[in-house]
């Protein structure tokens, strides 16, 4: 009898999964070819006859190849991504700075945070932050309604403060290769800079998206795993 | 409306209906929609998990693996609440285009 799983193997060799993903693919692709073989050899057709029959269920290995990867990781998983992760991700964004916005224009001054009164330690917009849980929250539960992961729940949430986190970031970079280098721009007003505008906003995110993900990982049904 | 994408509507309305009568694994539900079509529909592993696959990342089917009498695993494949709910709309597209094609054949032959 020919070693199903092999031909299976050497057929798909090449497919972008991961390495148990791709395992599944080809036992359960194996299994469908042996049973098909033994099912012909039972009706009484020859052992030749039997393999060149079982063989052109799959006979353009490179196309089957294609559709299980297009199938498993290709275009659907691009439609995913963009609604589990881009849009909520986006929408929090949006959100988030729209109330900053408001109340920068119309709220209280910004609260600067310092350390026994003498050490500045970040400058802090207090109503918005008491709103960002909510926003959190949001981005974690459209993620969530999208089928996205616990990851990408996450990702969804804290996504406001990653444009925050960037241009901090570049701070640095600019100060050693641009024309910042006559600015006065200290190690301290990137630390105040990345409490006020990334660390303290991110916990709150978080401080909304973590019950969201623990009551809806409480309710996930253990038989959806299906590998 | 009738929708698009016929070859794979039939595809997908041959395993849903399958899969209503109980849960099967890749091979006997080629099996038996080939059995049941007297042949006129048979799948190629190309067309079959591509399609299964797709399905299942859709919520329509679930698979999981399970040791058989004879000891062999296998992937089988059970119809979802939301599979279920997709069966009863796409049996009757189905229904709606067999319907017109018959209406317009029987014009063409007046």
């Amino acid at each position: 009898m020919p070693d199903w799983r092999e031909i299976v193997s050497k057929g798909l060799s090449g497919l972008k999964l991961g390495a148990a993903e791709k395992e599944e693919v080809r036992a359960e692709l194996a299994e469908h070819l042996e049973e098909t073989y033994e099912a012909l050899l039972r009706e009484g057709m020859s052992e030749s006859a039997a393999i060149r029959r079982t063989l052109s269920l799959a006979e353009d290995w490179n196309d089957l190849r294609r559709k299980i990867h297009w199938a498993r990781k290709g275009k659907e998983t691009m439609t995913d991504r963009i609604k589990q992760l881009w849009l909520p991700g986006i929408l929090a964004f949006a959100l988030s700075t729209g109330m900053l916005v408001l109340i920068q224009t119309y709220g209280p001054k910004l609260w600067v945070a310092s350390w026994r009164g003498v050490l500045p330690l970040g400058k802090l917009y207090i109503p918005w932050l008491l709103l960002l849980p909510f926003v959190g929250a949001m981005g974690a539960y459209l993620s969530h309604r999208a089928g996205g992961s616990r990851r990408l729940m996450l990702s969804s949430a804290v996504f406001p403060v990653l444009p925050f986190l960037a241009s901090i970031l570049l701070v640095p970079v600019n100060l050693m290769f641009g024309d910042f280098i006559g600015q006065n721009v200290g190690l301290m007003s990137l630390v105040m800079a990345l409490l006020g505008w990334v660390l303290v906003p991110g916990a709150a995110l978080l401080a909304g998206a973590l019950p969201v993900l623990f009551f809806f990982s409480r309710q996930k049904d253990p038989q959806q795993i299906a590998f | 409306m009738i929708g698009t994408g016929i070859k794979r509507g039939t595809a997908e309305l041959a395993i849903l209906s399958v899969l209503e009568e109980g849960p099967l694994h890749g091979y006997e539900m080629a099996r038996r929609i080939e059995e049941q079509t007297k042949g006129a529909l048979r799948f190629t592993l190309a067309a079959l998990y591509p399609m299964l696959y797709r399905m299942e990342q859709r919520g329509w089917i679930r698979g999981a693996w399970e040791t058989s009498q004879s000891g062999r695993r296998k992937r089988c494949y059970r119809l979802t609440p939301a599979g279920k709910k997709k069966l009863s709309p796409l049996r009757k597209e189905w229904a709606e285009l067999f319907g017109a094609l018959k209406r317009l054949t029987k014009v063409a032959h007046a």
